[in-house]
């Protein structure tokens, strides 16, 4: 799906032959013997570093490298060692010190002070419980995975044979929940016929809202009104409402957010950052004023991240930032620790608590999946905006209060009568721990269902955090 | 068939190796009846069937459906349901490209008396 793109190919054309630029190396932290080796020697000869004229203590060798990503590592007195105070990754040669040669020669580093003080000592102690980030690691990956994004476009995302589902916003409310349900989608592009448009989304958070606005006493809807209420009379109320609300500040710009086909992934990738929408449909019009549109896909961010996890599958040294553990990342919604001041607090439920409280929570915290957890915080299971379309099923929203019924009560209304495993089905809860890395989180995330990942404690499974794919996209996109 | 050499030798037939005698219905000439005539053509190609509208596209497959046969495309489906309905769907596949797009669009049907589409 993904063609290669060659990183040569986009430099600068009119260099006949390979530059290499000039860098120098120095080891600060004193020695007798000091090696420099890395992978521009193929990680065997080691260069014999000298020692500055009037600094016994520091050591230094000039090597001309080939622009790009290097790692290197210094043999002092017949011990391997790194230098902590420049960019380093953990990898299977253990931990080496990385650099990235642009193409322009740097003006070299002005010569070191006589008066500077070297360390001659390096503490070690507890460097694998808490590595830090280093931050040209992290520019250094954003770069590339820019790049990336900069050169395909949203028609890399389509498959090569797609089922896409859309309605017609005269569509009855009722009825288009019965079709998602049906379809097994969360959401549907909205079709205006009279205006030979698409012009908008229906989504799983429109059935919360409508749910909660038939729960309210005041309700101007009524069960026999949700008959034939149509998806455009919703859609206008809750223009209405926001405009209502936003009467005091800045306008709330109510838009269709939608894409071409020829729009790079990273204008997708940020509009549904900006936009904070699941989905943007790839909308394709071969007139130049926007008529016969042709909707082709519902990109979202897991395509997205698919494209990249397998792009840079076999290349994952260039990226030094994804093989840090997640919890050295600030990245996710994690529980407070102790003595931290509480930041923005993690939302979870209990499986006792009513379907209402979540679904007020889904409105007022705005996030879009609660871990369900026991007394001891340990995960249970989760429940997302999307499982609010299981509902549909048999009509239980016409049976039941949002108050009266659980959580575990919805959450069995979700479950296939003939699904084998038990009520907590341990593919439903995707999790992982603070340990891993942001490689393995971003392959997980890139399967199509899965929206998030709860992180938990070894054993006993107590949450600890949770990391959803807008998460990693704000991070990798800076 | 003769020849001279043959004239020295008696007609003589092996038994088994006779010239078999052509069957007598083997061939015949017989127009054909009118019952074929009278059977309509199929309404359409017996091959349109093998749409891809049935294939579920919910977000597990990521909305992934197998290739489709090169007649079924530009072809508008509508959904076949023997209990009246208040929604109906349309379905269209076609190619973008290299790539095809089956797009399903739910409508409500228009309700006008005893009137059926």
């Amino acid at each position: 799906m993904f063609a290669s793109v060659v990183d040569g190919a986009c430099e600068g054309s009119g260099v006949s032959g390979p530059i290499l630029i000039p860098r120098r190396f120095v080891w600060p932290y004193g020695g007798t013997t000091v090696f420099l080796t890395g992978s521009f020697t193929r990680w065997s000869n080691h260069i014999a570093m000298s020692p500055m004229e009037g600094c016994p203590a520091v050591f230094q060798v000039v090597c001309n490298l080939m622009p790009g990503f290097h790692q290197y590592k210094f043999n002092v007195d017949g011990e391997w060692r790194h230098d902590d105070q420049q960019p380093f990754v953990n990898g299977s040669c253990g931990v080496v010190n990385t650099i990235y040669i642009v193409r322009e020669p740097d003006i070299l580093p002005s010569i070191l002070n006589t008066e500077t003080p070297g360390r001659s000592h390096m503490e070690v102690d507890n460097m694998e419980a808490n590595p830090r980030m280093p931050v040209s690691d992290l520019e250094v990956s954003r770069h590339r995975i820019s790049v990336f994004l900069s050169t395909h476009t949203a028609y890399n995302l389509l498959p090569e044979s797609g089922k896409v589902i859309a309605l017609d916003i005269n569509l009855p409310v009722k009825q288009a929940f019965h079709v998602l349900y049906e379809q097994g989608v969360s959401m549907a592009p909205l079709w205006d016929f009279f205006k030979s448009q698409f012009v908008g989304v229906l989504s799983a958070m429109d059935f919360i809202l409508i749910l909660k606005e038939l729960g309210n006493h005041g309700s101007n809807l009524t069960q026999e009104q949700l008959e034939t209420h149509t998806i455009a009379a919703w859609k206008e109320g809750k223009f209405q409402q926001f405009r209502t609300l936003d009467s005091n500040g800045g306008s709330y710009p109510w838009r269709f957010v939608h894409a071409g086909p020829h729009e790079c992934l990273k204008d997708v990738a940020l509009k549904v950052l900006q936009n904070k929408v699941s989905t943007v449909p790839i909308i394709h019009s071969s007139s130049e004023d926007g008529s016969y549109p042709q909707l082709l896909h519902l990109a979202s961010l897991s395509g997205i991240l698919k494209g990249i996890c397998r792009h840079f599958k076999h290349s994952l040294s260039s990226l030094p930032i994804l093989q840090l553990p997640v919890a050295s990342i600030p990245l996710g919604t994690w529980m407070p620790r102790v003595g931290e001041p509480n930041g923005r607090p993690l939302a979870m439920l209990m499986p006792s608590a009513s379907l209402g409280a979540a679904l007020s929570m889904f409105v007022q915290a705005k996030v879009s999946s609660i871990p369900i957890v026991d007394a001891n915080d340990s995960l249970l299971d989760i429940y997302s905006r999307s499982d609010i379309t299981a509902l549909a099923k048999d009509k239980a929203y016409a049976r039941i209060s949002l108050d009266e019924i659980s959580i575990h009560q919805a959450l069995l209304l979700g479950q296939d009568a003939t699904s084998p495993s038990g009520i907590y089905n341990g593919q439903r809860c995707h999790m992982c721990l603070r340990s891993e890395s942001l490689y393995k989180v971003m392959e997980r995330l890139a399967n199509p269902g899965v929206r998030r990942l709860v992180v938990v404690e070894a054993g006993s499974k107590r949450v600890e955090g949770i990391i959803s794919l807008s998460d990693v996209f704000r991070f990798l996109l800076g | 068939m003769s020849n001279s050499h043959s004239e020295n030798h008696d007609e003589a037939t092996v038994v088994g190796f006779e010239v078999p005698k052509s069957p007598d219905s083997s061939y015949n000439n017989v127009y054909p009846g009118n019952e074929d005539e009278a059977r309509d053509p199929p309404m359409v190609p017996s091959h349109l069937q093998h749409t891809l509208l049935n294939y579920p596209a919910n977000r597990d497959t990521a909305g992934t459906v197998p290739l489709p046969k090169n007649v079924i495309l530009n072809h508008l489906y509508i959904e076949n349901r023997e209990s009246p309905r208040s929604v109906v769907a349309l379905g269209f596949t076609h190619r973008f490209r290299s790539k095809y797009v089956t797009v399903v669009l739910y409508k409500p049907v228009q309700r006008r008396g005893n009137t059926s589409i």
